[in-house]
């Protein structure tokens, strides 16, 4: 099992320098601490006017400065957003490249397609198509980075023959993944090689069934690259020693985070078409008040990773037993806790909840495909 | 965060007046819909909204008419404006107002289920490759639309959003969900070509449209459910919704 921090870099009204640069800082002290403690990967997501939700517009300069101040953790581009008019398939794979130059062979690239009409709109962007723009940046990218000189025909864009430079440190190229926000994209990615990345919470008994029908698929896929099998995650994580009191803090950043959440506009909401079939909303898990989770009786839905350390480590094997390789934490909204609260919490995941799963022998090693 | 800083009192002038909240659930057979959303300016998203709801990002008005062919009250059309929010986490739609073309329907829309609903002149005009609506209050136009170049969709691809009714109920004033189902036979998309829009005749001259957002026109059975819950306009959804 692996674990992650993810990074949307929510941020507090009234929106000025001070305010912003202090999110984009915390979360940097974040990812330092996550770095030496031994968290396995960083992600920032790629959002635009989401005003308060996210301000990570920009993950590739965010994700270089994490790349600097780090040495060991893994650096997920979680995820570019590939749509036409939003960015050009080669600039991503310029970009990417980069990244995964600079970290040494740290990236993890995620790619997606934006859920809300409040991005698509603003770029003017074609809900209908962008399926079909993901379908052909993804399959495109791995031969820009893997072919000395590249060229390519499509029907999102076309290029004549040339050396797209640099290339990755890693070979054949950094691990691929797509986010999975509603049901079936799960088979998107299986059919296509690509890891599966949870970025809306989705209750166990559904992660079970997507995982398993992800796994069925990718053995019969027709890879766009090399093969990534993972299946991520996407929780919310404060941990204390007081169970009473990781409730509290916890469920207090994650109600924020829904509230920011909540007030997107979902592409389907504004735009009817068969691109966008679900409401792209993340909340806590649909349709679980509890279970048999110690910190039900505080509010802490099932399978979410708020709680004392043994409660934590239960939360987590829960997601492991429906086959889910990586956990990916949320562990702050619009700095509703105080970065003292979340770096504490950090440490305390690392030294208490981290041993559990080293030391069960079912951490299946490095990461890279 | 966003919150609805409109003055719940303001809200309550005009609102019809509902003497019980257990309307029975009500179907109306092979309805014409047409659904249409458009971008608002966002200065006054707040002011627009009571305290209990949250604007959405980018605000976001719409209306939506119903061509009732058969009723209890005979045959009718209805338009409402609403604004798109949230309550809670939940999306939603604020009931400005809106015109009927029969009174006996309009009277018991408002009695039974919170309508704020006035007499006016709806007409729509359909043909194969153009939609039109015109809807006047006191002998103006308040709204003209036509939709042009029609393209098929899938019966699923679109989403319905239950409505905040402001009334007076046995509660006192209160926000009243109508939870409507729609059983889609067929359904199209065409832009929106909105030629007249007199937001202060709705109600809510704040409303400022500032993009065009595709609409769904189409056909069905809409159902009105029973009334399931109330909220208070003064506090948030979490602490002001009551089951009726």
């Amino acid at each position: 099992m692996k674990f992650g921090i993810f990074h949307e870099l929510a941020t507090p009204r009234p929106f000025t320098a001070d305010s912003e640069s202090t999110v984009i800082h915390n979360a940097l002290e974040q990812v330092r601490v996550a770095d030496e403690v031994g968290f396995d990967t960083v992600w920032a997501v790629e959002h635009h006017f989401l005003e308060g939700y996210s301000h990570s517009s920009a993950p590739e300069v965010f994700l270089t400065a994490c790349a600097a101040q780090t040495e060991r953790i893994r650096i997920g581009h979680g995820a570019v957003v590939c749509v036409r008019e939003i960015n050009h398939p080669i600039r991503v794979a310029e970009r990417a490249a980069m990244l995964d130059v600079i970290s040494h062979g740290r990236l993890e690239f995620g790619t997606a397609r934006s859920s809300t009409w409040t991005e698509l709109g603003g770029f003017e962007a074609d809900p209908d198509r962008t399926k079909q723009d993901w379908d052909e940046f993804v399959r495109a990218i791995p031969g820009m980075w893997t072919q000395e000189r590249f060229s390519w025909k499509g029907n999102c864009f076309s290029m004549p023959e040339r050396a797209v430079l640099p290339k990755p440190v890693q070979k054949p190229h950094p691990p691929m993944w797509v986010t999975v926000t509603s049901a079936g994209t799960e088979l998107d990615a299986a059919e296509r090689g690509l890891g599966c990345l949870g970025v809306a919470t989705a209750s166990l008994s559904e992660q079970e069934r997507r995982t398993k029908e992800y796994h069925r698929r990718i053995q019969q896929s027709n890879p766009v690259g090399a093969v990534n099998d993972r299946v991520a995650t996407l929780n919310f994580m404060y941990c204390h020693e007081d169970l009473k009191t990781a409730a509290t803090r916890g469920m207090s950043f994650l109600g924020m985070f829904g509230l920011l959440n909540s007030h997107l506009l979902f592409t389907r909401e504004a735009y009817p078409t068969t691109g966008y079939q679900s409401l792209g909303g993340l909340s806590a898990p649909a349709g679980s008040k509890g279970g048999g989770n110690p910190g039900a009786a505080y509010g802490v839905p099932e399978g979410v990773c708020i709680g004392d350390p043994s409660a934590v480590i239960d939360a987590i094997k829960r997601w492991e037993s429906v086959g889910v390789d990586q956990v990916n934490f949320l562990v702050n909204a619009c700095e509703i806790l105080p970065q003292e609260q979340v770096l504490e919490s950090l440490r305390l995941f690392a030294r208490e909840v981290i041993p559990a799963f080293r030391e069960s022998g079912t951490d299946a090693g490095a990461s890279a495909c | 965060m966003l919150i609805g800083t409109g003055e719940p009192e303001a809200l309550s002038k005009g609102a019809p007046n509902m003497v019980s909240l257990d309307a029975e659930g009500t179907t109306f057979r092979d309805v014409v819909f047409v659904q249409s959303l458009f971008e608002i300016r966002s200065e006054g998203m707040c002011e627009m909204l009571p305290p209990a709801l949250h604007p959405t990002l980018p605000p976001v008005a719409g209306f939506s008419l119903f061509e009732v062919s058969d009723s209890e009250w005979g045959p009718f059309r209805l338009v409402q404006l609403r604004i798109e929010c949230r309550s809670g986490l939940r999306p939603r739609g604020l009931l400005v107002s809106a015109v009927t073309d029969n009174e006996a329907a309009g009277k018991a829309l408002g009695n039974q289920y919170g309508f704020r609903v006035r007499r006016g002149e709806v007409e729509l005009a359909r043909a194969y490759d153009e939609t039109r609506i015109r809807v006047g209050i006191a002998g103006r136009d308040s709204l003209c639309a036509s939709f042009r170049g029609p393209t098929r969709i899938g019966e699923g691809d679109m989403q319905f959003v239950s409505s905040l009714h402001p009334a007076n109920t046995p509660r006192g004033f209160r926000l009243v969900q109508l939870d409507a189902r729609y059983a889609v036979h067929r359904a199209e998309r065409a832009p929106l070509d909105l030629e007249t829009f007199d937001a202060a005749a709705w109600g809510e001259p704040r409303i400022v449209p500032s993009l065009c957002l595709p609409a769904v026109i189409g056909r069905g059975d809409v159902t009105f459910d029973p009334l399931r819950f109330v909220c208070r306009s003064d506090v948030m959804a979490f602490e002001g919704t009551e089951p009726v």
